[in-house]
């Protein structure tokens, strides 16, 4: 039964193309015509009858058949087609892990991952928290040693805490014998760098150390050291972010 | 039966063109996303900025370290380099004092070497060109008569870019006792 409809459908086929060169492929068309047979089928029972005026209404088929559906000589540069677009996708392809892996090369280069002054919020974050640190890690007031002590718990990680505790061993021992305050403050700091959860802050502090009782201490310094005196410390403080807050990982000192 | 074999052999070119299509587009996808990804990444305002910063950081530990070195046996070209390092207010208060300066070294017979230990950008105006720089160093005095000595110092330079090349403008030692430090 297809076989008869087949010839008639390969048929009209010729005949189309013969009004038409360039048509439609003949598997489309075989498939359509097919695909129309199993539509059109009505209860009439006369589908050959039918069809052609069903399927040819107004529309031509030009328009119904778009250039998607290559004609008979489209068949044979089709695997052209493919191998350009084989290469086309290739190429692309190509350009896109490149393109990709440049960018990523950009970004990756130490002056853009330092994120220094370039964000703003977190460098004056930084240096806000490291001042507040480093006033409080390096003063030191005789009557409440244990504020010192807090600052280290709750400021200092890592070898950080030994450093600030080889630095201050001396000052606390000297500042009890003289019942000295020692205060430091921040003058100067800038963010060296920033990389994600760490940082490097250089610091300029003044220190002045007031001796409250200097009497057999320091004998004939004592009314110099009630004045006050002050000197300038330079350090390098390493930060690390951690739950939140800043906490203080290297004390550098440059070998001082 | 017959149909069925007709539907495949249609059907495979079709599908390996639609799968070779899809690929395609995908590629171009891709490709698109990533070349103005790239095209981003390159054209980043912020990395230019972290670029001035870090130039000028460079430029600002050379010029303080340049400022620090002086050679008595060779003080007209540690003093031309000076000059070369400096722009405005402090390159014109170099140049003035130039000579008497000259002859102060030649008579102390000073070799003054410095290091820089540390630097860092606190400021920094893109457009304008101004910079301010924190560098600490450590400067070496060797007298006449051998002798040595270290001292550290805490510089506050500020930098001007002038065509194209940040130079400092100001430089000074940071304050010790409570001055207002600026």
């Amino acid at each position: 039964m297809s076989t008869t409809r087949h010839h008639i459908n390969r048929q009209r086929r010729r005949r189309a193309r013969d009004t038409r060169p360039a048509a439609v492929s003949p598997e489309s068309t075989g498939r359509r015509t097919r695909a129309g047979d199993d539509a059109v089928r009505s209860p009439s029972g006369s589908p050959d009858g039918d069809r052609t005026a069903d399927r040819k209404p107004a529309v031509p088929r030009t328009s119904r058949e778009p250039a998607g559906a290559p004609g008979a000589r489209p068949r044979r540069r089709r695997p052209v087609v493919l191998l350009v677009l084989c290469a086309l996708t290739v190429l692309l392809g190509g350009f896109a892990g490149w393109a990709h892996a440049k960018a990523e090369a950009l970004r990756d280069e130490p002056a853009r991952r330092n994120t220094a002054l370039t964000d703003l919020a977190r460098t004056s974050e930084i240096k806000g928290r490291t001042a507040e640190a480093v006033d409080r890690l390096f003063s030191y007031d005789h009557t409440d040693p244990g504020a010192l002590d807090k600052a280290a718990r709750d400021l200092l990680t890592g070898k950080a805490v030994d450093q600030h505790r080889a630095l201050l061993a001396d000052v606390r021992e000297r500042a009890d014998a003289q019942k000295a305050v020692i205060t430091t403050v921040v003058t100067e700091s800038a963010v060296e760098r920033i990389d994600g959860a760490r940082a490097r802050v250089l610091v300029y502090a003044d220190q002045s150390s007031v001796a409250t009782a200097g009497g057999e201490a320091a004998g004939g310094k004592a009314a110099e050291q009630d004045t006050g005196v002050y000197a300038g410390a330079l350090l390098a403080v390493d930060v690390v972010h951690r739950e939140g807050r800043w906490l203080v990982s290297g004390i550098d000192t440059f070998g001082r | 039966m017959k149909r069925a074999v007709r539907a495949l052999t249609a059907h495979r070119p079709r599908a390996l063109s639609s799968l070779l299509v899809a690929l395609g587009l995908a590629a171009g996808g891709f490709a698109a996303w990533a070349g103005q990804d790239w095209y981003a990444a390159a054209h980043d305002g912020t990395a230019a900025y972290a670029e001035q910063r870090d130039r000028a950081l460079a430029a600002g530990e050379q010029a303080v370290l340049n400022l620090n070195t002086l050679d008595h046996r060779d003080v007209d070209q540690g003093l031309d380099l000076w000059e070369s390092s400096t722009t405005g207010e402090l390159h014109e208060q170099l140049s003035t004092g130039r000579d008497e300066f000259a002859e102060q070294v030649r008579e102390a017979k000073t070799v003054t070497t410095a290091r820089v230990l540390s630097g860092a950008v606190t400021e920094l105006d893109d457009r304008a060109g101004r910079a301010r720089v924190l560098v600490a160093l450590r400067v070496t005095v060797r007298a006449s008569d051998g002798a040595r000595t270290d001292k550290d110092s805490r510089m506050l330079g500020e930098l001007t870019r002038t065509g194209g090349r940040w130079k400092l403008s100001a430089l000074g030692q940071a304050p010790v006792g409570g001055a207002p430090t600026g």
